[in-house]
């Protein structure tokens, strides 16, 4: 290839053709590169084909030669280019088809129970292999059931308008102030078939309303989960296991409990119950007042007036019974530090308590 | 009630250098829980938690009896020197039965000597949270109520007119009492009267116009025992509460009456160099205590486990008890400072606390009662609401009681509205008869806090008012509001529209006339009666189904349909013209209106017909012919094939 023979400017043009080809970075600027050196019309090679026939005789050998080397080269180098840069493109269509996996999948909605409900059923669940099922009751009671078949007396302090809700227009009915009064139903209604069945074991979770100001710890409505069981020579060492089974279901195997006495009017006799501070387990933090314990209900055996005044005679039959408040116990599990969240339904509470109980 | 841990101490001295977290923890097992202590200059103060059936030990000397007993260990004498029955100056009598004992005593003293109260007994006085008056009748009165739990009163007696009784109030009459507070009796108020009228409240608080003063001169006492309901009643009536209507109001002794006077008038001679002129009581200071038999079976049930009768025997009587055993049982006869020991249960809890509840093991009641089903309404609610929080919903839990009214937009007018006689205020007067307005105040609240898609249910009953008094329903109320989707690439966002709701409606399978309301912008709201969804028995048997295994045969027909024909009426003439066809699902899938290609007052409706036999394949033509066959009938209702 004798490049001499050219003009300057064509053989100028073949010392930079690799670098002209080099920077075609898409098909488009190859092929203008292809149609400048190569196409049929005003290429350099269509330029040179003319020179050829108009050169001297003696040059055209070694011209025809040198262009037809030229053109080769050119055709080489921009095939290779072009299935380079048709590979290229076939990358990039590919990638912008695919699906980016790190984006947001299209989640499935998540609701969630409210953070008392599953409470109570975590404690229906718990209770349900005791052989206890569930009874409920009106919210709207009498003052009977309320209180006189529970042994309150007529002038405790507790039936007071200070203390008690009562209706307008009816003032013998109430909001229940406790889920007690499904006791004095529940033991009325099976009263008549005891001796047949044998027993009684029920839970009665619910509603009760209470005098009380709204505020951190306080609410003119909650829940409470009562519990009973009648059967025969039933002492308050049952109750002892049956709760430290219960407890330790709710709060995991270590859990432990104690008993101290205390007074209800429908129990005697009466306790407290405290579990060892599930948060510290007994070492002594802000839950338990650093005493390591807390308090988590009250229960005792069921006080003979109330099961005469069911109908139930106490000289054959014997009880216990226990009642605990559904929002201080989920407080407590789940350290929520107002009560009133759980009446406020902020969709973020309820969704991030989903899994309490 | 405040206790002050060197009284305490006096009284039972096995507790000195015993640690205060120990005493907290020994008084908690015996039911007398701490709930702070405070230790100021030197003097420490619990503050023990005493329940209403324990009268008794609302003193320093009642927990220290109960410690005496738990620790095996003596309580102190009580200094006291016993005063003669002397003769009455004043004629006292007793007319109302509700005071049985009226122990008195007359003393001159000079009450202008200023502070004439120790400064020990001023300190534990302002430990108690009252402060010294620096009169020694007062200050040896209070003293003597926080130490021995037995309220006394020292009125002036050159105040008194004539003689003294304990009455019933006639009704009318009027008490300027120490309050300042003149207050108009009823007739079941007891009062003191003297000649001139009621001087003091029995047992809640003493008259203005015979309180000591500095120019006292000579005190007439008393120490007496008061009906506990007699107290309490009066004490609600008028709205006073006192430290001594506290006591009396759960019982005092009435076998200490004579001893707490005796101690008032050794203080007074003590403190303020008073002479005795006599002292005498009226009426009987026996308590009237009635014996109950306790057996050893009875014991042991309650108990768990077998107690050795000698320890029952050396807990009671350490209580105070009077036992005669006979038998295997015993008679018990509380003493005469314990109101709470009236059934054998009584007593039987004081064996058990005085052991200590740690004492009582835990054992499983063996289950011989066949468990009864869970009920179908609790299966019910539970169902539903797991089904719901599946789709997505959020469980909320409101207030059963609202501003009256604030239902009025989501009820029919039949359902009137049950209120609350005391209400804790308007907001909270009316039982709801529906439960949206919460539930939509709540939402409400959510998108206040930035939430998009909210979506909540509650369960709950609703109130309405029938001649029986309140009606309780269960309903169950579904709020929607806000946007759907918009939250990633690939769904887009919308409005949330009534057929959401709808949807919900029919998931949850509710098969009626689907009322949904529109609470505000996109926002809406249902309301079922828990009465009108699918029960769930625990018992639940499912039934089969049967289903073809030949394949399906699919056709869409676009249609255009006037926009006056509802999508169920067009889908019933499909269906009634197949009638014999395999025709597995009608089925709308996609509806055009408002476009520029459609003429007014049409619309087209993309109906999916879905073919498929139980005994084989479908060809072609079957299907084509049953295709033409639907296509006839929604001519009828004007619908045609877009061609």
């Amino acid at each position: 290839m004798n490049l001499s023979l050219l003009p300057s400017e064509i053989e100028k043009a073949a010392t930079e053709f690799g670098l002209l080809l080099e920077k075609c970075s898409n098909l488009d600027a190859a092929m203008r590169l292809k149609g400048q050196y190569i196409g049929r019309e005003d290429s350099f090679v269509a330029q040179m084909m003319g020179l050829l026939r108009v050169a001297p005789k003696e040059q055209k050998r070694e011209l025809g030669a040198t262009i037809n080397e030229l053109k080769s080269i050119w055709e080489n180098a921009l095939r290779d280019r072009q299935s380079l840069l048709v590979e290229e493109r076939r990358r990039n269509d590919a990638s912008a088809l695919a699906w980016d996996n790190t984006l947001p999948p299209p989640m499935p909605l998540k609701g969630a129970l409210h953070p008392l409900t599953s409470l109570i059923d975590r404690l229906v669940e718990i209770f349900r292999p005791l052989g206890y099922h569930v009874e409920e009751g009106p919210e709207a009671e009498t003052e009977e059931n309320n209180f006189d078949g529970l042994n309150i007396p007529a002038d405790h302090p507790a039936r007071g308008a200070g203390d008690t809700f009562y209706f307008a227009g009816h003032q013998e009915l109430l909001l229940r102030t406790h889920t007690s009064p499904v006791q004095v139903r529940t033991l009325k209604k099976l009263a008549p078939n005891i001796g047949k069945k044998g027993g009684i074991r029920f839970l009665a979770p619910g509603r009760v309303y209470r005098k009380d100001e709204l505020d951190p710890t306080h609410s003119p409505m909650f829940h409470q989960l009562e519990g009973m069981l009648v059967g025969r020579d039933i002492g308050m060492h049952h109750l002892k296991g049956t709760l430290a089974y219960a407890m330790k279901s709710l709060f995991g195997s270590e859990a432990d409990i104690r008993f101290r006495p205390s007074y209800f009017p429908f129990v005697e006799p009466g306790c407290e119950v405290d579990v060892r501070c599930p948060l510290c387990f007994g070492k002594g933090c802000r839950v338990c007042k650093n005493s390591g314990w807390v308090e988590i209900l009250g229960a005792g055996l069921v006080h003979p007036k109330v099961f005469v005044y069911a109908g139930i005679d106490p000289d054959i039959w014997s009880g216990f019974a226990f009642g605990m408040g559904v929002e201080r116990i989920a407080m407590m599990v789940s350290q929520t530090p107002d009560l009133r969240l759980f009446f406020e339904n902020d969709q973020r509470f309820l969704a991030s308590m989903g899994g309490l109980g | 009630m405040l206790v002050e841990l060197g009284t305490l101490q006096k009284e039972i001295p096995a507790i000195v250098g015993m640690d205060v977290p120990k005493l907290c923890d020994c008084l908690a097992m015996l039911g007398f829980p701490v709930d702070g202590v405070e230790i100021n200059n030197g003097i420490t103060v619990l503050d023990v938690d005493v329940t209403a059936n324990r009268g008794d030990a609302l003193s320093h000397r009642g927990l220290a009896r109960d410690l005496a007993v738990v620790l095996d260990s003596p309580l102190a004498d009580i200094a006291v020197s016993p005063s003669t029955e002397g003769a009455a100056t004043i004629i006292v009598s007793l007319e109302a039965d509700a005071c049985p004992a009226y122990a008195t005593a007359i003393l001159t003293l000079d009450c202008s000597k200023p502070n004439q109260t120790p400064d020990e007994i001023a300190t534990f006085l302002s430990s108690m949270g009252s402060s010294a008056k620096g009169l020694a009748p007062v200050d040896a009165s209070n003293e003597l109520l926080h130490r021995y739990g037995q309220p006394t009163h020292a009125f002036d007696a050159d105040k008194l007119k004539g003689n003294v009784c304990v009455r019933w109030a006639i009704a009318g009459e009027t008490l300027l009492a120490l309050d300042g507070i003149q207050r108009t009796l009823t007739t079941k108020d007891m009062v003191i009267a003297d000649e001139s009228g009621p001087i003091a409240l029995a047992g809640v608080i003493g008259g203005d116009s015979t309180k000591v003063t500095e120019s006292t001169k000579r005190v007439f006492l008393e120490s007496a025992f008061f009906d506990p309901a007699t107290v309490r009643a009066t004490a609600h009536r008028h709205s006073i509460h006192t430290d001594a209507s506290y006591r009396f109001g759960r019982g005092t002794d009435i076998a200490f009456v004579k001893t707490a006077r005796d101690l008032l008038v050794d203080r007074l001679i003590s403190w303020a160099d008073a002479n005795l002129i006599s002292s005498w009581t009226v009426g009987q200071c026996n308590a009237n205590r009635t014996t109950t038999s306790l057996t050893q079976n009875k014991i042991d049930r309650v108990a768990g486990s077998s107690i050795p009768p000698e320890e029952a025997v050396k807990i009671l009587t350490g209580l105070g008890c009077q036992l005669e055993s006979s038998n295997g049982s015993f008679n018990v006869c509380p003493p005469s400072w314990r109101h709470d020991l009236t059934i054998e249960e009584d007593f039987i809890e004081e064996i058990l606390r005085m052991r200590g509840y740690y004492n009582i093991k835990a054992e499983m009641p063996i289950l011989n009662v066949a468990p009864e089903p869970l009920p179908d309404s609790y299966l019910q609610k539970q169902r539903l609401s797991k089904r719901l929080t599946h789709l997505g919903f959020f469980q909320t839990i409101t207030m059963g009681f609202i501003r009256p009214e604030s239902d009025s937009r989501f009820i029919d007018n039949t359902k009137e509205t049950c209120l609350i006689s005391n209400p804790l205020g308007v907001e909270y007067s009316a039982m709801r008869r529906s439960l949206l307005p919460s539930i939509w105040e709540v939402a409400k609240t959510n998108q206040r806090y930035g939430a998009k898609d909210v979506r909540l249910f509650e369960i709950a009953p609703i109130f309405q008012n029938d001649s029986a008094g309140p009606k309780e329903t269960f309903y169950l109320g579904i709020v929607r509001a806000g946007t759907i989707g918009g939250e990633d690439p690939l769904t887009p966002g919308r409005p949330v529209q009534t057929a959401d709701l709808i949807a919900i409606a029919r998931d949850i399978g509710y098969g009626g006339a689907v009322n949904i309301i529109e609470l505000g912008q996109g926002a809406f709201g249902l309301e079922i009666p828990l009465a009108e969804l699918p029960e769930k028995r625990e018992t639940i048997i499912p039934q089969y189904i049967r289903f073809s295994r030949h394949p399906v045969v699919t056709r869409d027909l676009s249609l255009f349909v006037p926009v006056s024909l509802c999508y169920e009426k067009l889908e019933k003439t499909i269906k009634d013209s197949l009638e014999n066809a395999p025709i597995i699902e009608i089925r709308c899938i996609d509806v055009f209106k408002d476009h520029k290609l459609i003429e007014s007052g049409k619309q087209t409706m993309l109906i999916r017909l879905k073919f498929q036999a139980f005994d084989k394949t479908l060809t072609s033509e079957e299907v084509e012919g049953w295709v033409s066959r639907a296509i006839e009938a929604t001519k009828m209702q004007g619908a045609f094939l877009r061609s």
